[in-house]
């Protein structure tokens, strides 16, 4: 960045709108939120649009390839399964399930995480210790882990699967947020605040949670990520979502046994699982490298 | 120093102490009978029942309980299978090592593609090298591990055929196991045919090393890029820059000291993510160990199996995490005057 | 992570070529059999299930007699003649010099076998006073399942190379049963042996025959390793050593054939047949085969008590879907409980057929005019008569929606399965038969009985005194075609209460590589390869 400005209306613009003009120049992060995005909607309108039920079986058409294919059928975009059911409806409620329910799960992992964190870092003396010191045991066991240890309990299940998700997840976030809180609190405008007789409440409201929303984003596209490889893979080790639930791992696991004669049935929940993590992992870098960026202008 | 060791200590016992909280409570927790989930036995009249029941001190207070759980664990005595009627701690025993092995060779892997790829990355920050090895990188972070075990298995193994795609040896050989690390058990069995077996169990290691071993290559690739980058712009670096050092100078002698500090101690985090990631690579590659294990216990509600995996795999990660830790510490001296219990 | 493929190929391959002779020679002494489960146990005395028998039967243990499977006639085994007196109340056995038994790490012979032998062998299933009688619960569920061990009145050694049965009443199946694979011959002196240092329960779980192979290790999970019997009677055997590669998973399979880590594997599942076909490398042998596939209802749960809800769920059955998308054209859709090639076969005119709107019309009936909801259990494993349950039950299940009656899949591992619909534990479930012997009985009493309904064997849970009365008044004669009547009207009588609805008869499938020579399928009972060798 040019140390000089002849004309500084850019830095007065809101830091939001300087950071998607930063954002925007970023392509991959760029091409990763249309995805992003795409599959948001996909995620919500899925269960309309499809053009069959998930669960539709056509006994006239089993194991169709894909359209563009010369054994192919117009009526089955990306073919069919062994029942006859259409792939392409399969996919796209696929996406309600995996990437939605992440987002679902991501987002209440934030919620609990945003309030606990705080709260974590506001704490003080034996409390905080102890509360610290349970972190650090949750920590030190990773997120899938800790979600199989959960399921081992619940027994499987999709939701078991997603609450599993959002206890696995939480204390990462309780740790990184309590980190984030800590770290403003130390800074001096908040001692001033403080001086001017501000109460806890609005210390956190006008003055930490401006300024580390943006971070509290970050955090959240990396538990989407982790949440729908979570997903995924205890969908495909068959401890999450059972079939016929059209979730993206468990479609994959199910249809392992074609392989060898509908190979497509398995590439492309993959490719999609793939995309969809991308997505968010691009998101999410560029989120943090224009944060790095604005700080450093 | 020894305040350091302490304090570790302490925290050591009070992690281990809340895991065997954990564990003794998963009895009760999982669905079932209390009695079943303890012992492993189903269908026992009413003697053996009074027995067991004097065993578990069922009758008596929780904390009894918990004594007597205590005492049953330090022995090995941890419960019965219920799909297959064996002791659980000797399931443990003969799948353990299969895991290790093959965490072990992932995480060598790791370090010794991704501490280089990492540091090529920083010192090239923004050019070529520095692109290709992120976006790489992004791919390989981001790939569910499952689905590349299957494009693995499809190319090398179906379509080329150059790999084996699952155990840890071919069936024929008939090796002893002593020390039930194979590589290990290789060398110690006596026949002719060494080099054959040797080669073949590398040959069936490659695959799951290499599904294995991507994510916490990636983790450490982005570590050791961040970490070399924020000491690169650390001022003592400028400072040994303006007095005319080279840069490879600058990088071996300077920076590379100080910013691979953090970098052990990730490796040593990555321990507990090799763990779980081996469950998912062990059911793919069908490799004999406790992932495998554990996995098949959850479908068949093995509770006492379950428990047992848990028990073990968990104690691992805490053991490992905290070996990782102190190593650290040991070489870097600044870590340990870190407060008390803080993350 | 391709930089490390890259480095590491290179080394791996040059080693592999170097050593591929060497590699191939060692191959040519063994043969790794792809088995879909753990064993339950090791002796087939002790356990019907399909995936254990295939392992264990044939390999290790010797029967007295054997079935010919073209001629249907009998063959000597370890008796190498016998005869039937006293209205086939007597059968005495001739038995055969010079067999020895296995001699392991855990056991080691001093004497061949003999009528000891097959004394203990058989009175361990019913005599209460024989030491082994209890060992692991008395369940001897083949025996139990068609009533053996009320039977046999007692044998008699009349001396040491002789014995005779003697039974409670003529039995037509008698000797078709004693060929079965669950009638082995076990060491009477190993047993001994155990008994004197208390551990009786190894003798289920280290077993000791005159089979073609003997057992070396067992790592469950994982594999079974067998090594050759040097001294097997009747003829050399080629491998040096048989592994059982425990692989549960079909896919896995399939691909391990492809990369040679197997030579043979049992039941490819139908999905992958034609691809297989397609291999040159790869031989797909097809056998006839006597089995049924069917859908049980627990008879003594209600609603499933009720024959017209039976009926009912029958008709929302569309068994043509089936044959498409979970049997590939690998199985004929049943007319009846029994195959069409067994010759007490007769079409049923009642069995249900597809119609929905009959369906809904019988549960008004019935008094469900909104349906209910049920479990419907799939077996985990994949079997001749069924190759896909899972997928059968999705099957089920979506067309059970359309009578408004809504079914929640149950699945478990293989083994507890078996063991939690041997206790009932299940609404309705969809298993199968494949039959030990020729002899039509063997649809019926070991499936359907009151007997079998105790031993845990019947997932109907079914038992009707009028059924049974006709399977004993068709053992009680020899004139073939007075048994066929009364198996016709037992077969009528499942039509019309429909314990079970079958749905179709599985064609036997092995897939092996086309090296691998004298592999013996049967269209009953186990697989054999006792003969199996590669070609040179």
């Amino acid at each position: 960045m040019a140390k000089f400005k002849l004309y500084s209306e850019e830095s007065n613009r809101s830091p939001l709108s300087r950071l998607w003009k930063k954002f925007k120049r970023n392509h991959p992060a760029l091409v990763g939120l249309w995805i992003f995005m795409a599959l948001l909607v996909l995620a919500v309108i899925a269960p309309v649009v499809s053009p069959y039920g998930i669960n539709q079986q056509h006994s006239d058409a089993l194991l169709l390839p894909p359209s563009w294919h010369d054994a192919g059928n117009v009526r089955f975009l990306l073919g069919t399964d062994d029942l006859g059911r259409d792939v392409l409806s399969r996919l796209m409620n696929g996406a309600t399930y995996t990437f939605g329910l992440s987002v679902v799960a991501a987002l209440i992992t934030t919620f609990f995480g945003v309030i606990l964190g705080t709260f974590a870092g506001l704490t003080r003396g034996i409390r905080s210790s102890f509360l610290n010191h349970l972190l650090d045991i949750t920590l030190t066991i990773p997120s899938l882990l800790l979600a199989i240890i959960i399921i081992a309990i619940l027994g499987p299940g999709l939701m078991n699967t997603v609450w599993a998700i959002v206890f696995a997840l939480l204390p990462q976030h309780i740790h990184s947020i309590r980190n984030l809180v800590v770290q403003e609190l130390n800074k001096d405008y908040i001692t001033a605040f403080r001086l001017d007789g501000a109460n806890q409440w609005y210390i956190i409201r006008r003055g930490i949670f401006p300024n580390i929303y943006e971070q509290i984003v970050v955090i959240f596209t990396m538990a989407l990520s982790t949440a729908i490889l979570d997903i995924a893979a205890l969908g495909f080790l068959k401890l999450g979502a059972q079939p016929p639930v059209t979730e993206w791992g468990a479609i994959l696991a199910e249809n392992l046994g074609l392989i060898y004669i509908a190979p497509w049935t398995v590439g492309l929940p993959g490719v999609l699982l793939f995309l969809a993590v991308l997505a968010t992992n691009l998101v999410g870098d560029g989120l943090r490298q224009v944060l790095k960026d604005r700080k450093a202008d | 120093m020894r305040e350091y060791l302490l304090r570790r200590l302490s925290l050591l016992t009070f992690m281990l102490f809340a895991l065997s909280i954990f564990t003794f409570s998963l009895s009760y927790l999982f669905p079932g009978e209390l009695l079943t989930n303890l012992s492993g036995l189903t269908n026992s009249n009413y003697t053996s029942t009074q027995l067991l029941e004097a065993k578990y001190k069922l009758n008596e207070s929780l904390l009894q309980q918990y004594i007597a759980f205590l005492g049953r664990i330090t022995h090995g005595d941890w419960g019965i299978s219920l799909s297959s009627g064996e002791n659980v701690f000797e399931h443990i025993r003969i799948l353990f090592p299969a895991t290790i092995e093959l965490c072990v060779y992932a995480l060598i892997t790791s370090v010794v593609i991704g501490i280089p790829c990492g540091i090529i990355s920083a010192v090239y920050h923004r050019r070529w090298p520095d692109n290709l090895i992120s976006s790489v990188t992004m791919l390989g972070f981001s790939i569910p591990i499952f689905w590349l075990a299957l494009l693995l298995i499809m190319t090398f193994c179906l379509t080329l055929g150059w790999f084996p795609m699952s155990g840890r040896i071919g069936l024929l050989f008939e090796i002893d196991a002593v020390t039930n690390f194979m590589l290990l058990d290789i060398l110690l069995a006596d026949f002719p045919y060494h080099g054959l077996a040797f080669q073949d169990a590398l040959h069936h290691l490659a695959l799951p090393t290499i599904v294995l071993a991507m994510y916490p290559t990636t983790v450490l690739i982005r570590f050791t890029r961040d970490s070399m980058l924020h000491v690169l712009e650390q001022n003592f670096i400028k400072t040994a820059r303006a007095k005319g050092l080279s840069q490879a100078q600058l990088i071996i002698h300077h920076a590379l000291r100080n910013a691979l500090l953090p970098v052990i101690k990730q490796i040593g985090l990555q321990f507990s993510t090799l763990i779980t990631l081996a469950m998912i690579t062990e059911v793919i590659f069908s490799w004999p160990g406790v992932g495998r294990w554990l996995i098949d216990s959850i479908y068949q509600r093995d509770y006492p199996a379950i428990q047992g995996g848990l028990l073990a795999v968990s104690m691992f990660v805490i053991l490992a995490n905290m070996t990782a830790e102190l190593s650290h510490s040991l070489l870097d001296p600044i870590s340990r005057n870190k407060a008390h219990g803080k993350i | 992570m391709y930089k490390l493929v890259l480095m590491l190929l290179p080394v791996l391959l040059s080693g592999c070529m170097k050593n591929s002779e060497t590699e191939r020679a060692r191959k040519a002494q063994g043969l790794v059999y792809c088995a879909e489960a753990n064993p339950v146990a090791f002796n087939p005395q002790v356990t019907t299930t399909g995936s254990t028998i295939d392992i264990i039967a044939n390999q290790l243990y010797d029967k007295l007699l054997s079935i010919d499977p073209n001629s249907g006639e009998f063959r000597p085994e370890l008796a190498t003649h016998w005869d039937i007196a006293n209205d086939g109340k007597e059968v005495t056995f001739y038995l055969r010099k010079d067999v020895q038994f296995h001699t392991t790490s855990y056991f080691t012979p001093t004497r061949t076998f003999n009528a000891d032998d097959v004394v203990f062998s058989f009175s361990r299933l019913f005599d209460v006073y024989n030491p082994y009688h209890f060992v692991g619960d008395a369940n001897y569920p083949y025996f139990q399942s068609i009533g053996m061990d009320q039977l046999i009145r007692q044998v008699v050694k009349i001396d040491d190379y002789t014995v005779r049965f003697e039974l409670f009443n003529a039995e037509s199946s008698f000797l078709s049963n004693l060929a079965t694979d669950f009638a082995v011959v076990t060491s009477k002196e190993y047993a001994q042996n155990l008994l004197k240092i208390g551990k009786e329960a190894q003798f289920d779980q280290l077993p000791v025959g005159t089979g073609p192979y003997l057992f070396k290790h067992f790592l469950r999970d994982n594999l079974i390793r067998y090594h050759r019997n040097a001294h097997y009677w009747k003829h050399p055997v080629a491998m040096e050593q048989l592994v059982y590669d425990i692989t549960t998973n079909g896919t896995s399979r399939i691909a391990k054939m492809l990369t040679k880590e197997c030579d043979i594997t049992a039941h490819p599942s139908a999905t992958q047949l034609e691809f297989l076909i397609s291999r040159e490398d790869i031989r797909v042998d097809k056998a006839a085969n006597l089995n049924i596939g069917f859908w049980a209802f627990n008879t003594e749960r209600p609603p499933f008590d009720n024959p017209i809800v039976r009926r009912a769920l029958s008709h929302a059955l569309d068994v043509n879907k089936m044959m498409q998308a979970v049997f590939y054209g690998s199985g004929i859709a049943a007319k009846s409980n029994l195959p069409p090639s067994s010759w007490a076969f007769a079409p049923q005119s009642q069995l249900p057929e597809y119609d929905p709107e009959k369906a809904k019309q019988l549960l008004l009936e019935a008094g469900y005019p909104d349906g209910f909801s049920m479990t419907l259990w799939a077996m985990p494993v994949s079997r001749i008569y069924n190759p896909n349950a899972r997928k059968m039950a999705e099957l089920i299940q979506s067309d059970l929606k359309l009578i408004g009656v809504t079914a929640k899949i149950v699945e478990y591992e293989w083994n507890t399965f078996i063991d939690r619909v041997g206790r009932h534990e299940h609404d309705s479930v969809l298993l199968g038969w494949a039959a030990d012997t020729p002899d039509p009985d063997n649809f019926f009493t070991p499936l359907l009985s009151c007997t079998a309904t105790f031993s845990g064997k019947n997932p109907s849970n079914w038992c009707n005194p009028e059924f049974d009365l006709l399977l004993t008044q068709a053992l009680d004669t020899n004139d073939i075609e007075l048994r066929k009547v009364y198996y016709q009207q037992a077969q009528a009588m499942i039509a019309k209460e429909l314990p079970l609805m079958p749905i179709a008869h599985g064609l036997r499938f092995q897939a092996s590589s086309s090296d691998v020579e004298g592999i013996e399928l049967r269209p009953f009972g186990g697989i054999s390869l006792a003969k199996a060798r590669r070609a040179q």
